[in-house]
């Protein structure tokens, strides 16, 4: 086996090397620059030819000069060969060369090796409850590999080597709980290596434009999903909180950089509080959502969350949003954000381009004229979408240059942000502080795991007006033309733009149940497996009697834990091979019987000589009751290995009592 | 450098075990205290592995992470309790070794037997850096590995040390265990060259000086069979082809002669003893009637298979302390 001569390995082994090391890396794949899983499949591809078709293999320098361009190929791709992303670029490169000359024995297990850390690193990428099944699935396959490959004779039959390496994966099951449970978690990072993922996320963005898009695609990704710990507020009062924005260029609206300010402390809460947990998915903008207003939140893990001036909440900058992240928040539904605001910054809230929307300003000038009071500007511009012909549609037409004037005056058609836009513009126009609120309105209950989950086609938009003496109010135009978007959430209300997705999940009821039970799987699978730190690990542990455990104690408890397990395992193991006392019973009327042909002068069962060449010689010795013998033989070979051998047994244990060891007379 | 100062380290834990374990029987049913277990190289690249991962977790605090981390070093203990188990209880037993000629290898039978209900893997003997098998053991099963020692004196040859061992499962941990058992091989004088002929005792014919008479007919070769005498394999035959073949002749001078230690004053100990054994051989072959005088002791006039054993066991132990 530890010859060089690479046409010597044999064909299956290869095959079973190549197999484990391009599944182990196929979760890469969509991750990785496409010319390294083409180089994985070409050097397998290679390999086989050499052993199948005599092909040469590459010498030395044609490999080292392989390995240097495919190093040098990760390098210039990401920059570097640390982190994740280039990590596992290069151990898939790595993979690949080394398949290449794989001659011996050790070349093998060793590559069943490196396919562990593969699906291990697929793991730090993935972590949904489909993709941990597939990896779980691997490190079985990768097991039955090492069981194969580790051998130096000819390799077993798949199937009774696929339940043994399932069988090894049980047992060691206890041991991966126990130490997943109680090896330390420790809070914050050990090494400050960066992740180096940047998920292409879909969330919120910072910028709005009405007049840009003409058909909202309803998403029906989840954004996050929220665990009420009290009563849930009513559905009219879930605003998810997200960027607001306040600068306006006429076309587009964004956030307004450079106000730092302590707003906390301006909040006045009355009322119920809610209390609730979030799990968000990543998002690329480190937003944290929250009902307006929160009060108190905290963040799980690592992870700080502070709240802008703006009182959105926001994961600390600095902190990657890789995977998810949840915090617990509680708000007030009832509020007053009574923020002192500076004359300079009444002017950022009251800007609009000179010149923009000129019809509009005509309209509010008019107001003006007739009841300057804010409340009665704010009744005025509600009621104008209150008029004939305003809908709430997500396949609008497209807007020009002033787009409040041809919405208000001309198209009527838009969703929420041509609503929010148009009202904010409005009272702007009538020297009122006012901006634009995007995030989330309502969310969708999921029965199954009494939990809300809140989905992009939940992105709304609104707008707060500031008020001498009642400060930020919340403004929400959609209230005035399409409340049952408010009541019922946006996708129900507008079927006539959803996508053929939607329509099939809201016309097929056990479909879209299904879809739930997935996705409180999911959520669980994310709660407590993915999301088990030192947190969780602290619950437990005050759980499970251990107040304030010691990294020491921990330590301890599992690996006393771990041994007791192992001693378990070497009981039955122990156990397994001396158990079935039928054998042993079988043995022993063996032994009997051959005692009583050795008193006839036939020689004892010889090491290597089986049952039936012993019984073969018996019956030369003792031709008159050689029938007697071979009976004998006969349910003792079944007692022994054909299932249900008792009834073989009893047979056996009478044949031998009855047993005369007639010498033939010569 | 390395590779002695490891040698010296098994030697030393090795002699450690003989100590605490004692000699063995012939048959020897494997307890679980004197099986051994250290993980292979493999299982020290498998126990980086899972460091590695565990670091990686630790950094990127992936849960998920832990846990493949985890159930793979939980792989790696109950793959070292198969291991271990996986010579539990097997018996081994010496299966003979048959008689050689001082120089040829002694191979010696040792065999494994399985009677659990349960297959056993990859079972290899290991003896001073010679490995046989891997065998792999049904439920129930016996098999026998042959080990081949070099031998250069006559006497008893004791075979030392050797090792049961396995790395099932997976190759991560080699389990053995070390047998001190009182397996013998016998081992003849090795013969003289062939050239002197068998002298005819005066007490017996009087053709002293004589040389033997050779009217047996040389008629070819058949295949050996363990039941044949050394002394009749076609040991030229044997060099070129590598297969054992035993002359075979037709006709048998009956002339009955008592090879005699002192009919060679000449020669020394080991060299009397040699022509002896050649003497034996040859008359043997010649189907004659023969017997040995040593000084200590003889074996009477006779024939056959047998006879030819009893006379060269008797110039294999001339001299030998008793074991």
């Amino acid at each position: 086996m530890s010859s060089r001569d690479h046409t010597l390995v044999p064909t299956e082994r290869l095959l079973w090397t190549g197999g484990v090391v391009l599944g182990a890396s196929l979760p890469h794949w969509p991750m990785l620059p496409v010319w390294i899983p083409a180089l994985l499949g070409a050097c397998v591809l290679w390999r086989l030819a050499a052993k199948l078709k005599g092909w040469p293999l590459p010498n030395r320098p044609l490999r080292l000069t392989l390995a240097l361009l495919a190093f040098s190929g990760v390098v210039v791709r990401y920059g570097t060969v640390n982190g994740l992303s280039a990590g596992s670029a290069l151990l898939v490169v790595m993979v690949a060369l080394k398949f290449l000359e794989s001659y011996t024995h050790r070349d093998q297990v060793v590559l069943m090796i490196i396919a562990y850390f593969l699906v291990f690193a697929s793991l730090l990428h993935e972590r949904g409850l489909l993709t941990a099944a597939y990896l779980l699935g691997y490190v079985w396959i990768t097991t039955v590999g090492l069981l194969q490959l580790g051998r130096h004779g000819s390799l077993l039959p798949s199937w009774p080597t696929a339940k043994l390496a399932a069988r090894l994966l049980l047992q060691a099951v206890p041991i991966m709980l126990i130490l997943f449970l109680l090896f330390p978690r420790l809070p914050g990072p050990i090494w400050a290596i960066s992740g180096g993922t940047s998920s292409g996320t879909t969330g919120l963005s910072e910028t709005m434009s009405p007049g840009d898009i003409t058909n909202l695609g309803l998403s029906d990704e989840v954004a996050f999903r929220v665990e009420f710990l009290t009563g849930a507020p009513r559905f009219d009062q879930l605003y998810w909180r997200g960027p607001v924005l306040a600068q306006f260029n006429g076309r587009t609206w964004s956030r307004s950089p450079g106000m730092r300010r302590r707003v906390l402390d301006t909040l006045a809460h009355s009322g119920e509080p809610t209390e609730y947990r979030v799990m968000l998915g990543p998002n690329g903008d480190n937003w944290a959502f929250a009902i307006d207003m929160p009060q108190t939140w905290a963040a799980e893990g690592r992870r700080n969350i502070v709240m802008g001036s703006d009182y959105q909440l926001r994961v600390l900058a600095g902190q990657p949003m890789e995977g998810r992240i949840a915090y617990r928040v509680t708000s007030y539904p009832s509020y007053t954000a009574l923020e002192a605001l500076t004359a300079n910054e009444v002017a950022v809230f009251t800007r609009l381009p000179d010149g923009s929307n000129p019809r509009t300003r005509a309209l509010v000038a008019q107001w003006l004229v007739d009841d300057p009071s804010p409340d009665e500007i704010i009744a005025r511009a509600l009621d104008v979408f209150r008029a004939e012909g305003f809908f709430y549609t997500l396949t609008p037409p497209a807007l020009g240059r002033h787009t409040a004037d041809e919405f208000i005056f001309d198209t009527r058609e838009g969703f929420c942000e041509h609503y929010a836009s148009a009202l904010t513009i409005m009272l702007r126009a009538a020297g009122l502080p006012a901006r634009v609120v995007t995030g989330y309105q309502g969310g969708e209950l999921n029965g199954i795991g009494d939990y809300y989950i809140v989905r992009q086609m939940d992105a709304h938009a609104w707008t707060e007006v500031w008020l001498d003496e009642r400060g930020w109010v919340r403004v929400d135009p959609i209230v005035a033309v399409a409340p049952e978007r408010i009541a019922l959430g946006s996708w129900r209300s507008a079927l006539q733009g959803a996508t053929a997705r939607t329509r099939a999940l809201t016309q097929l009821p056990w479909l879209r149940q299904a879809l739930l039970a997935y996705d409180a799987a999911n959520t669980y699978w994310n709660q407590w497996v993915v999301g088990y730190g030192p947190q969780l690990q602290r619950s437990l542990l005050r759980y499970l009697g251990f107040e304030r455990a010691r990294w020491a104690e921990l330590m301890t408890l599992a690996a006393v834990s771990t041994v007791a397990i192992l001693a378990g395992l070497t009981l039955y193991l122990g156990w397994t091979f001396h158990r079935q006392r039928n054998v042993d019973a079988a043995a022993l009327c063996f032994a009997a019987f051959s005692r009583k042909l050795a008193r006839a002068r036939v020689p004892p069962l010889m090491p290597g000589e089986g049952p039936t060449a012993f019984a073969r010689r018996a019956e030369l010795k003792l031709p008159v009751v050689s029938a007697d013998i071979r009976r004998i033989v006969q349910s003792y070979l079944a007692a022994r290995y054909e299932p249900g051998g008792r009834a073989a047994l009893v047979e056996l244990k009478r044949l031998v009592k009855q047993f005369r060891a007639v010498r033939a007379r010569l | 450098m390395q590779n002695a100062l490891s040698q010296r380290m098994s030697g030393w834990a090795a002699n450690w075990a003989q100590r605490r374990q004692g000699r063995d029987a012939r048959a020897v049913t494997l307890q679980r205290r004197r099986i051994y277990i250290l993980p292979t190289r493999f299982g020290i690249v498998f126990g980086l592995l899972v460091l590695a991962m565990l670091l990686g977790s630790l950094n990127y605090d992936a849960s998920l992470g832990f846990a493949l981390t985890f159930l793979l070093a939980g792989l790696g203990l109950v793959i070292m309790h198969h291991c271990h188990n996986n010579l539990l209880a097997m018996q081994i037993r010496f299966a003979g070794a048959l008689p050689v000629f001082a120089g040829q290898p002694a191979l010696y039978r040792i065999a494994l037997v399985n009677s659990a209900p349960a297959a056993r893997y990859e079972l290899e003997l290991a003896h001073a850096g010679q490995i046989s098998g891997p065998v792999d053991l049904a439920p129930g099963h016996s098999k026998t590995l042959e080990i081949a020692v070099p031998t250069d004196a006559r006497g008893w040859r004791r075979l030392s040390r050797f090792a049961i061992a396995t790395r099932y499962p997976g190759s991560l941990f080699r389990a053995w265990t070390w047998i001190h058992m009182d397996a013998l091989c016998l081992v003849y004088p090795a013969p003289a060259p062939v050239g002197r002929p068998i002298p005819t005792g005066p007490s017996h014919h009087g053709t002293r000086g004589m040389p033997a008479q050779d009217d047996s007919d040389f008629v070819g070769l058949r295949r050996a069979t363990p039941a044949d005498s050394p002394g009749r394999v076609a040991w030229k035959a044997y060099a070129r082809s590598g297969q054992l073949m035993v002359k075979q002749f037709s006709g048998a001078a009956e002339v009955p002669s008592m090879l005699d230690w002192d009919s060679l004053p000449e020669l020394g100990t080991e060299a009397r003893l040699a022509q002896l054994t050649r003497w034996c051989l040859d008359a043997a072959a010649e189907m004659r009637s023969f017997g040995v005088r040593l000084p200590t002791t003889a074996v009477a006039l006779g024939s056959g298979e047998k006879h030819l054993h009893e006379c060269l066991q008797a110039l294999a132990l001339f001299e030998m302390p008793a074991s």
